[in-house]
């Protein structure tokens, strides 16, 4: 299983291609402009949701961006958090 | 270096050929891990199919082109090189010209060849 | 577990090529070891020992000696992003006819071969983009 990081818009097409290859028991860590995508209640993460992968998001990132209040549903880790997500899955691929 | 040690390597080659120096160096990664006779595959993706457009002609620029660089893939070790099927389609890409013979995958079948790899370098 | 890292972000923008840093010191606080970081394309800017970084904002480069220099994390910039970077050391500025190195000493010039070496030998190759 796959650690995919998504650093770029949810309007980009890196979103859209990490979209595509994200699959059920994939986790998803959105870090810099991809923390948007882990806003609820928006399309973008309405697809996220569909794809059955776990989804997580940079705290920093996320804090900096003023939306760590509005990612419900979506487990909110710090630099240790990531670590340990890199611990856990055998590959990690940058989106950016 | 060790060639046994046999660490699988993916290259998903992600960008247009002139738009991003990555472009480049992510066809340069993909060389280098052959010519060190490491298990290697290339996997474009989305806007990268764009370097399989054959007729690549970037001489007013004077940038080195990609496309010609991508012919000579063959003459390296390379395994497998696979297409995005689904943008290869959005582009109207004829695969039959481009400038390396390259596999078309559907996104399930992409996922599963990222998941028997160990290593995943994407530019 | 042995990692590596690939570094492709630029340190002038955008808060990624920090991320990674961060994650080097993550990595070796769990317990774990650093082969290498390899720096690519813009991120080759990570070695500037010339780049001048507003005040109230974190220092780019201090982070990445300091792993250096108390974890011996090997550093390794691209050579040829590197030198379309303007980033050289002294031997290369000589070669080019240039008045002086502009990589910090904790950094190294090198070839994609160090790349290849390093994603041969680690159990995980964490990459840092845009």
């Amino acid at each position: 299983m796959t650690l995919h990081t998504l650093n770029a818009s949810p309007a980009s097409a890196a979103f859209a291609d990490c979209l595509r290859l994200l699959t059920a028991g994939d986790a998803l860590l959105l870090m810099g402009d991809g923390v948007y995508a882990a806003l609820a209640g928006c399309s973008h993460r309405a697809e996220l949701d569909t794809s059955g992968a776990m989804l997580y998001v940079l705290r920093d990132d996320a804090a900096a961006a003023g939306v760590l209040d509005r990612v419900d549903g979506v487990t909110v880790v710090d630099i240790d958090g990531f670590v340990t997500l890199s611990e856990q899955y055998a590959r990690q691929l940058a989106w950016f | 270096m060790n060639a046994t040690d046999g660490k699988r390597t993916l290259v998903l080659i992600r960008h247009s050929p002139y738009g991003s120096s990555l472009a480049r160096a992510s066809v340069d990664v993909a060389l280098a891990t052959a010519a060190f006779e490491q298990p290697v595959n290339l996997l474009f993706v989305g806007d990268g199919v764009l370097q399989l457009l054959s007729g690549q002609d970037c001489e007013a620029l004077g940038v080195k082109n990609l496309g010609r660089l991508l012919s000579s893939l063959p003459l390296y070790d390379i395994d497998h090189v696979y297409v995005d099927a689904e943008a290869a389609a959005r582009y109207q890409l004829d695969l039959d010209a481009a400038p390396v013979a390259a596999l078309p995958l559907d996104p399930g079948a992409m996922a599963e060849l990222v998941s028997t790899h160990d290593h995943l370098l994407g530019f | 577990m042995i990692y590596a890292l690939l570094v492709m972000s630029s340190p002038a923008s955008g808060q990624c090529a920090m991320t990674a840093a961060r994650f080097a010191r993550g990595v070796l606080a769990r317990g774990h070891s650093i082969k290498r970081v390899f720096f690519l394309d813009a991120g080759t800017g990570a070695g500037s020992a010339t780049a001048v970084y507003p005040q109230d904002e974190s220092a780019r480069l201090q982070p990445w000696v300091d792993l250096a220099e108390q974890h011996g994390v090997e550093l390794s910039l691209c050579i040829a992003s590197a030198l379309k970077y303007g980033m050289l050391d002294e031997a290369e500025a000589t070669r080019y006819d240039r008045r002086r190195g502009t990589i910090h000493p904790a950094f190294t010039l090198a070839g994609l071969g160090q790349l290849v070496d390093a994603a041969a030998s680690v159990d995980r190759m964490v990459s840092f983009g845009g």
